[in-house]
């Protein structure tokens, strides 16, 4: 427990002294989910910004009203309004494999980084990095898959009996046993990216079995601290929710904007917590050994 | 598509080879029993007698009984043919109703795999004719509907004598149901049935033919009134309810239990059975007499039990306000197996809805709406018993239209369907007009059943856009004649078969207004309605002025409203027009062009134009361009952007956590 209060805290600390990071990510997310949405934005405008009737959607939210503009012959179909997030999306989650190898090299460190140190460490890394995302696609996809049918069959099981939530409970229990076992992929995977960057290590298999080793190790710690800190950003998403449904008047676009958004940099900077913890954990575990060879490679020179 | 024997009948009379005519049976008559309506008198013309002894096997879904039909013939003259439903062949691969299903779309079931669970069946085991003999070997499948020789949803037997006028005929009938797992409202979900549609059931003789249409993907029900005596056997262990009142419950010594029901004035009998329900019994005095109502509920959903009974009283109370008195002396609500595909069904006295362990107090449209909309029905069907194959919107879309009115009624008007839940709100009308929009043109209100372009738009038009279509007649009409309306249509035909006009009529006698403008366009027709505002200016009367500085106030314009009627559908409108000094002016026009111009030359400009402020007319396929503000407000549109914005930040971030 205190192992676990440490590595949260370590992550803490690190994450808090590198918050520049936290803040060019956020500022990244919102430019792309900005220009995401510039598109839907100039249909709805066009529709939307000269009618009285909009009023429905400003002051109360009456959900038939945003089907009747979604299904508007003039706002164009669906596909339009969406693609643009979904492909700024994706940019932005390829930005986040481009960058992060510098993020982890900030964290390692004990002084701040030089800018060419970042993005030195970015570009060497950047295949490695999309060979370790493609692997963690694969790991993820599969994982998922067969958890996925496992509860499919319990929650059609549970579906037969007379006991109406049981389907509600297995699905709940499914998806906290998937987002569990995601969180451990996750956490191996951190650990190999780390491992990648600050040992320089060109060949990836080596940093997974590192990666799988140290997280083997340090199961109950590491899964633990990752669990605790998502568990902080699940309160983040609920109470941020609440907040908004609360205080913001339905009216207050700017109130809306500001709540939601001091939603999305806080979660992200949950990730970058769990990121820092197992930086934390990896210079830990790489300055332990070096105590316990010390003595081996002494002995064998004395031996010589 | 009906068919007749009256052809048949002349044939034979001219031939001269007219068979002798049957004698009534001995002592056959149709009951006129009241016991289960609050009338000393009964309240329809009784034209069948239905006793059916009813066995229920539990474990294998299945019914077999023995059901006695006297048929009292009241046509005007004699009858040798006799057409039955046989709904639950429906449920069968090659039936016409899963043929349109697969083409257009069934309730809840795409069948993109056929589940032998799905199977049902009614089979005729043996048919007598009480004093003709036994003529099993007479009945013969009919497709009155369409060309599938498949279909085994209706069957016709000849009789060697024809039936006199005024005369009884007894049919004898022995017979097997298996249910499937529910379909169209009926059959078995886990341990619990609701039995439908599930016993061999005469057509109905109207305008000098048979009505007895095939079963259909989204057709309903069309039958004569009378008296239903039903015995129902089951399991010890069930809690059973069904149409009319409880007159006996007898345990038997095989473990079963015989539980028979009385229905006087009916024109269907449906039952259910489940070892799980909890009884909630409850009263409601309405202006006939007390009416013993009984819901029957989930055990995880007793929670909800003041929430049912609740809106059936209040939901009882203002139709027997507003549209006349109930008469009969039981209702009985169930709640269906959750999740089931029986959720919401009408039959006489007996209503199913459906709830959720998860049905948090904002959310109306369950129990509140599904059980508002299923009472609705006592009245739109179950006492002015239109056809439902035919007219689906005289029962569905008028329901909607009275639920529209109860809902908001009880409930308020923009909140009767979410009433801020999560922030969110939603009236009956959004919902019925968003219902609509899709197949606002696709078919007219009166299209028969199985002739709608595809389940969509049998869905938009039936409900949605009859109900939108009567909020706005009302709103021509004023909503205390169209009560007053509604009122005088339900106590003149109920007990009967009114078809469209009977309706439309009563609504131009009692308004006093010729309304055939309207309803051939909103009822018999498919045009769309759609005004827009097309622009609107304003320009300095002295605007070819070098020196001309504007000033609020002192400025002169001339300014201009431009209204366009896209649509087809022409209805007179009235719109405002507001200026930035504050003034506001009501033009009325009667929408016979295509367009009009307002012309207005005032020291003031046109800060907003608006087709019909008052909201009266409920079917304008586009809403959004009823309106024109001259000053943008960007603030609504920000708001969805920012909203979008936010979730597609937000599961950028989630596939990052978890990819990267």
């Amino acid at each position: 427990m205190n192992d676990n209060k440490s590595l949260f805290s370590a992550g803490a600390s690190v994450a808090r002294g590198n918050l520049r990071y936290i803040v060019w990510f956020y500022l990244l997310n919102l430019l792309l989910g900005w220009l995401g949405a510039s598109g839907l934005g100039t249909h709805a405008h066009s529709i939307m910004d000269h009618s009285l009737y909009s009023d429905k959607l400003l002051h109360g939210f009456n959900p038939a009203v945003l089907i009747e503009l979604l299904n508007r012959p003039e706002f164009g179909p669906m596909k339009s309004s969406t693609m643009p997030s979904l492909f700024f999306g994706i940019l932005f989650l390829l930005s986040s494999l481009t960058f992060m190898p510098g993020v982890l090299l900030g964290y390692s460190s004990d002084h701040r980084i030089s800018r060419d140190e970042f993005f030195r460490a970015c570009g060497r890394n950047l295949w490695r990095f999309v060979r370790l995302f493609v692997m963690a696609a694969i790991v993820v996809g599969i994982t998922l898959g067969l958890l996925s049918a496992a509860f499919e069959f319990l929650a059609k099981a549970a579906d037969n009996t007379n006991y109406e939530r049981l389907p509600f409970f297995t699905h709940l229990a499914g998806w906290t046993i998937m987002l569990l076992a995601l969180t451990k992929i996750r956490l191996w995977f951190d650990l190999a990216q780390t491992d990648v960057v600050l040992s320089d290590q060109n060949a990836v298999r080596k940093s997974l079995g590192f990666g799988f080793r140290a997280m083997r190790k340090n199961r109950v710690r590491l899964l633990g601290t990752y669990v605790l800190i998502a568990l902080v950003g699940l309160v983040v998403l609920v109470g941020g929710i609440v907040l908004w449904n609360m205080i913001v008047p339905s009216s207050s676009v700017f109130g809306a904007f500001l709540v939601s958004q001091f939603m999305l940099l806080l979660l992200l900077a949950i990730r970058f917590w769990q990121r820092a913890a197992a930086v934390a954990l990896y210079v830990k575990e790489m300055a332990e050994p070096v105590v316990e060879v010390a003595p081996v490679v002494a002995a064998i020179v004395v031996a010589q | 598509m009906s068919f007749s024997c009256r052809r048949l009948g002349l044939f034979l009379l001219f031939s001269g080879s007219l068979p002798a005519l049957a004698q009534t049976p001995a002592a056959v008559s149709i009951p006129t029993t009241t016991s289960a309506i609050n009338s000393a008198t009964p309240m329809s013309q009784r034209v069948v007698h239905y006793e059916i002894d009813a066995k229920y096997n539990a474990k294998n879904h299945t019914v077999d009984a023995d059901e006695t039909l006297t048929y009292h013939n009241l046509t005007g003259q004699p009858l040798d043919t006799f057409p039955f439903h046989l709904y639950l062949n429906a449920f069968q691969p090659t039936s016409t109703w899963l043929r349109e299903g697969k083409r257009e779309g069934t309730r809840n079931q795409d069948f993109e795999k056929w589940d032998p669970k799905s199977y049902g069946a009614s089979e005729i085991k043996s048919f007598e004719v009480v004093g003709q003999g036994d003529l099993t070997s007479q009945v013969q499948f009919i497709h009155p509907d369409d060309d599938n020789k498949d279909d085994r949803t209706v069957v016709q037997v000849h009789l060697p004598k024809p039936i006199p006028v005024d005369g009884y005929v007894q049919f004898k009938i022995k017979f097997r149901d298996q249910f499937p797992k529910t379909l169209e409202r009926t059959g078995w979900d886990r341990d619990s049935i609701v039995g439908g549609q599930w016993f061999p059931k005469v057509g109905l003789w109207i305008h000098g033919a048979w009505n007895c249409h095939q079963f259909h993907a989204y057709t309903e029900f069309f039958a004569d009134f009378g008296v239903y005596d039903v015995k129902l056997t089951v399991p010890q262990n069930e809690v059973v309810g069904a149409s009319g009142i409880q007159v006996s419950d007898v345990s038997n010594s095989d473990g079963t239990r015989t539980v028979a029901y009385h229905g006087d004035d009916i024109h269907d009998f449906a039952w259910t059975a489940s070892p799980h329900y909890k009884i909630v019994d409850d009263t409601f005095n309405g202006s006939m007499g007390p009416v013993k109502i009984r819901v029957l509920l989930h055990p995880g959903h007793m929670f909800l039990a003041e929430r049912h009974t609740r809106i059936v009283h209040q939901t009882m109370d203002h139709f027997d306000r507003w549209y006349g008195p109930y008469p009969y002396k039981t209702l009985t609500v169930v709640d269906t197996e959750p999740g089931s595909q029986a959720f919401g069904m009408e039959y006489p006295t007996f209503i199913t809805g459906g709830a959720s362990w998860f049905d948090p107090e904002g959310s109306l449209s369950e129990p509140e709406g599904v059980v508002e909309h299923e009472f609705g029905h006592q009245y739109w069907y179950g006492m002015v018993a239109t056809n439902e194959f035919e007219d689906a919107w005289m029962d569905e879309g008028i329901n909607q239209y009275t639920e529209a009115k109860i809902m908001d009624s009880i409930f308020g008007k923009s909140t009767s369907i979410f009433n801020n839940l999560w922030g969110m709100s939603v009236g009956e009308d959004d919902g019925d007009r968003l219902f609509m929009l899709p197949v606002a043109d696709l078919d007219p209100m009166t299209r028969k059943g199985w002739k709608f372009a595809d389940s969509d738009s049998y869905g938009g038009i039936t409900y949605g856009k009859t109900a939108v279509v009567l909020l706005t007649l009302e709103s021509i009409i004023g909503e205390d004649t169209m009560r007053q309306a509604m009122h005088t249509y339900f106590m003149r035909y109920r007990f009967t078969h009114p078809v469209p006009e009977d309706f439309l009529k009563t609504i131009e006698e009692v308004s006093g207004k010729d309304l055939r403008w309207y309803f051939s366009q909103a009822v018999y027709g498919a045009q769309v309605l759609d005004f827009r505002v097309l622009k609107v200016s304003n320009v300095p009367v002295d605007w070819y002025k070098e020196d001309l500085k504007e000033k609020k106030g002192e400025t002169e314009y001339i300014s201009n409203a431009w209204i366009h009627r896209k649509g087809d559908f022409v209805i007179p409108v009235d719109l405002e027009i507001k200026f930035d000094n504050g003034e506001s002016l009501r033009e009325h026009w009667d929408g016979q062009d295509r367009w009009v111009r307002y012309q207005y030359q005032k020291k003031a400009k046109i800060e907003s134009v608006e087709i019909d402020p008052d909201h009266k007319i409920q079917f304008d396929r586009n809403n959004f361009d009823n309106s024109y503000v001259v000053k943008a407000n960007p603030a609504p549109a920000s708001k969805i952007v920012h909203y979008w914005e936010f979730i597609s930040q937000f599961l950028a971030q989630v596939a990052t956590w978890w990819l990267v």
